[in-house]
């Protein structure tokens, strides 16, 4: 048979190890923390600026503000309106986008080679000297209302911040996303206070990679963010817990043709020791095609264009949630077979191919997705300062990942899948399926999708 | 006003220099092989460009390409069902496909160790196709979650669906590609079998290899695997032609939704003609970024619209310049609308001032070097140039192309197609609850 012999050669040829390519940091006596790192590949340079806190940093009442400040700091600063801003970005065809996620706020643009200077100074102009115009403060608040309001015109998006609420609950500071009264509740004074306390110098990672000259962009990048105000550190919430299992969450949405949903379980923090055996086990569970849900799920059966397993790794331990979808009317069989899947992988575990195939998938896309452009490299490096990690994380990773044995990943397989009881959120049409959900938690709360907000005030 | 420096760069350069030339074979059965060395990662990508796509397709077997691009990873004569996943990925790679109006295109990524094994299973499928009854019909199952999820659980697809059906009223994209539910239901075993021989020919396909592998290796492992593979008669010619619209048109999806949505389309030329260029230029112009004209009006200043966007298609038969935008709440889409018509007809009447075409040019080509980033790029855009505009050399022009755009162009093209008579709108109103 050439099946297992095919896969074992490809394995023993594999590179033994991937590497960083060599970069520079540096600390400002601001705090500021500096990358260089060089990939001359093609004749483009990319800045990311991140800024610890994220959505973590959101008061209860006022979330979404992180995100509302990263999305103002384009739209007018000291130095330019709004529409100047845009104009010289466009000019340059250069990018910029500024987001958050659970930790941080990042902002990232990417320029020319020749533009080094003028594209340097657009990012740091926004994140050092937004002047959140008023103005422009009330139309993106509005927008944002709007845009939380179209959200649950797309089921998939609004699961996920159903889930989001439902799953951590209101005392948790990733379980309260932005809705029609977070948006209201914020103001102009509210933004600006926030980026004053934490864009400041002990808060900010500001990487540069791609194809410049590194002596001069030490010396440029230096006298762009010394003079930020070094401030005070960010203080990271700690022990955040989840709310307990046993609950399902029912969305109705009537006109809905099929039903989609979520099982989770408590997961881990990005920096747990588990990480590696966990990624590894859960990729065979349902993060690629062969994977054990969608194999069960859409090849063997039919019922879903795909089911997966979603491992969060953010600072504090996030969620381990199976997600899928299928028509109203085989709502019962798919989360059955979902559940059983689960049984399967907490029950009997896996077995040596099964590793050794997961081994080599992940090993052999990980220079494609992690490691193959400059922007790449900035967000692992990045993460890396973020997390307090080393550069062990990457050139040790396959050291890491060869010393997984099947007993381990069977050990992580039972420590995190299956573990007891299980949060459900449903979103579909109601009076098809509410009786036949009620089976799967003790406490059942049904919400409409026409409601205001996620589910945030419970 | 001062003049913005041009963006001076050549894609030739970049395809050329760092990452080595493109080389181009033919194999004696037809097959077209583009060769690009990159030794940067030891990965490579492998893509395949069926020309086969729903505009093939007759009613009755509406999106059965789509459908057969989920066969091909069900099992063929040496690797059987599920096996080319598993093989794949026990190998370190992934893969994926799409299907569109013109081509199905089957893209692998994975180690250059893996090399020979995709040559061996890509040339066993496309040779040997199994056709298992009960296999068909779990697939079926999958393709109709699919299309439940992106056209009848979408407010945006199922718009979507409703705009290209009226705009089109004699072509074969009048039909969605994944299929009307009915054919879902509805395709045989000899529909796939007949499909299968129409499409799926080594002339009738591209391949494209980017990535750490040497032409000769490539070529010898082609040969070994591919050439043996017998040629056939491509797919018929596409004989019926889209006749001119003689008037604007208009459709209204009512469905449950918190906010409408507008699509605006006009009838454009295929990706092969010179004005296509032209209409990526006024595109910029019109939606590129927040100093684009469409955005600061619509979305900014005048606060009608939660997004705007448009694309103007490459295809192989004439296609759609689409604009969409979402209102706000409490805003009519006719006023939206009327924006939109307004910033059109200044496109028209007013030759763009300099600095601003000189704007969008630089948008355009830093985006293009954008795309040759990766090795999944590069294969991308390279087999589209050769399929799309029958030469990846284009690929290297592309600069000049957009260079040579002046603003006299803008304005003949805005006037040529932006017409009222040329327009279909599709309009999604929220359902008012009794």
């Amino acid at each position: 048979m050439t099946r297992i012999l095919l896969g074992l050669m490809a394995v023993s040829s594999f590179a033994a190890e991937v590497r960083l390519p060599e970069y520079t940091r540096t600390t400002l006596s601001n705090g500021v923390v500096v990358y260089l790192v060089r990939k001359p590949s093609v004749p483009l340079v990319s800045f990311r600026v991140m800024v610890r806190g994220g959505i973590e940093s959101d008061p209860a009442d006022l979330a979404g503000i992180s995100a509302m400040a990263a999305q103002l700091l384009r739209r007018g600063t000291a130095r330019r309106t709004a529409d100047q801003f845009s104009s010289e970005l466009d000019s340059l065809g250069g990018t910029f986008s500024a987001s958050v996620n659970e930790q941080a706020t990042i902002v990232a643009g990417e320029f020319l080679k020749k533009d080094f200077a003028a594209g340097l100074d657009l990012v740091s102009d926004a994140v050092l000297h937004p002047s959140f115009p008023e103005e422009e403060t009330r139309k993106s608040l509005s927008r944002a209302l709007d845009g939380a309001k179209a959200l649950k015109d797309n089921p998939q998006a609004a699961i996920s911040q159903y889930f989001r609420a439902f799953f951590y609950g209101p005392a948790h500071p990733y379980g309260h996303p932005p809705d029609e009264a977070s948006y209201g509740s914020i103001t102009r004074a509210a933004i600006a206070d926030y980026a004053h306390r934490l864009y400041v110098g002990r808060n900010l990672i500001v990487l540069v990679g791609g194809d410049f000259d590194p002596a001069a962009a030490a010396g440029l990048v230096r006298s762009t963010f010394e003079p930020v105000p070094a401030g005070s550190a960010y203080e990271w919430a700690k022990d955040a817990k989840p709310l307990a299992g046993g609950r399902l969450l029912l969305i109705d949405k009537p006109d809905a043709t099929q039903t989609y949903f979520r099982i989770a379980e408590p997961g881990i923090a990005r920096t747990d020791p588990d990480r590696t055996a966990l990624e590894l086990v859960n990729t065979l569970f349902g993060g690629r095609f062969t994977s054990m849900l969608n194999d069960a799920l859409r090849v063997n059966s039919g019922l879903t264009y795909g089911a997966s397993s979603i491992l969060d790794l953010h600072r504090e331990p996030g969620a381990i949630s199976i997600a899928t979808y299928t028509r109203t009317d085989t709502t019962e069989k798919a989360m059955d077979m979902a559940l059983d899947v689960l049984k399967r992988l907490n029950a009997t575990g896996i077995d040596a191919a099964q590793l050794a195939s997961v081994k080599a998938y992940v090993k052999g896309l990980y220079p494609t997705r992690e490691l193959e452009t400059a922007d790449q490299v900035e967000s692992v490096l990045g993460d890396i300062e973020l997390f307090g990690l080393n550069r062990g994380e990457v050139d040790d990773l396959f050291s890491r990942i060869d010393a997984v044995t099947v007993e381990r990943a069977n050990a992580v397989a039972r420590k995190w899948y299956g573990q007891g009881q299980l949060t459900f959120v449903v979103l579909g049409n109601a009076a098809k399926i509410r009786e036949a959900v009620k089976k799967y938690a003790p406490s059942q709360t049904e919400v409409s999708v026409k409601d205001p907000g996620f589910m945030t005030r419970q | 006003m001062k003049l913005l420096p041009a963006i001076v760069l050549s894609s030739a350069l970049l395809l050329g220099a760092e990452s080595g030339e493109v080389k181009s074979h033919t194999l004696s059965n037809g097959l077209k092989v583009l060769v690009q060395e990159d030794h940067s990662i030891p990965n490579v990508a492998l893509y395949f460009f069926y020309r086969v796509g729903s505009r093939n397709e007759r009613p009755g077997i509406t999106g059965i390409s789509h459908f057969f691009e989920h066969m091909m990873f069900n099992g063929a004569k040496k690797y059987g069902p599920k096996q080319f996943d598993n093989e794949m990925e026990k190998s370190g790679g992934n893969n994926n496909a799409y299907t569109s109006e013109d081509v199905t295109v089957y893209t692998d990524w994975f180690p250059s160790t893996a090399l020979e094994l995709m040559f061996d299973m890509e040339s066993d499928r496309m040779a040997n196709l199994a056709f298992d009854p009960k296999i068909i019909e779990s697939e079926r199952g999958v393709v109709y979650s699919e299309r439940r999820t992106s056209v009848d659980n979408s407010n945006g697809g199922i718009l979507y669906e409703q705009l290209r059906a009226a705009a089109y009223t004699a072509h074969p994209y009048h039909w969605p590609v994944v299929g009307w539910p009915s054919d879902i239901e509805a395709w045989t075993m000899d529909d796939l079998r007949a499909h299968y021989k129409m499409g799926y020919a080594p002339n009738n396909c591209t391949m494209v290899v980017v990535g750490d592998v040497t032409d000769e290796n490539i070529m010898a492992l082609a040969k070994k695997y591919i050439e043996p593979i017998p040629s056939q008669p491509p797919p018929p010619a596409v004989r019926t032609k889209e006749p001119e619209q003689l008037g604007e048109r208009r459709v209204v999806v009512s469905k449950p939704a918190q906010l409408p949505i507008e699509y605006v389309a006009y009838h454009i030329p295929a990706a092969k003609d010179p004005d296509i260029t032209v209409l990526d230029v006024l595109d910029a112009i019109l939606t590129q970024g927040q100093s684009s004209r469409l955005y600061k009006r619509l979305v900014d200043s005048e606060q009608l619209v939660l997004n705007v966007g448009a694309r103007g298609e490459e295809s192989l038969d004439p296609g759609l310049f689409v604009f969409t935008m979402t209102p706000r709440s409490g805003i009519e889409p006719a006023r939206a609308e009327k924006a939109l018509f307004e910033e059109i007809a200044k496109l028209q009447t007013a030759p763009v001032p300099s600095d601003e075409l000189r704007k969008a040019k630089n948008q355009l080509l830093a985006l293009h070097y954008r795309q040759l980033k990766t090795i999944a790029g590069r294969a991308n855009l390279l087999g589209s140039y050769e399929v799309f505009h029958g030469d990846y050399n284009k690929l290297f022009t592309i600069d000049k192309d957009i260079e040579a755009v002046t603003s006299a162009d803008i304005q003949r093209v805005a006037q040529k197609y932006f017409s009222a008579n040329n327009r279909t709108v599709a309009t999604l109103v929220p359902e008012v609850k009794k």
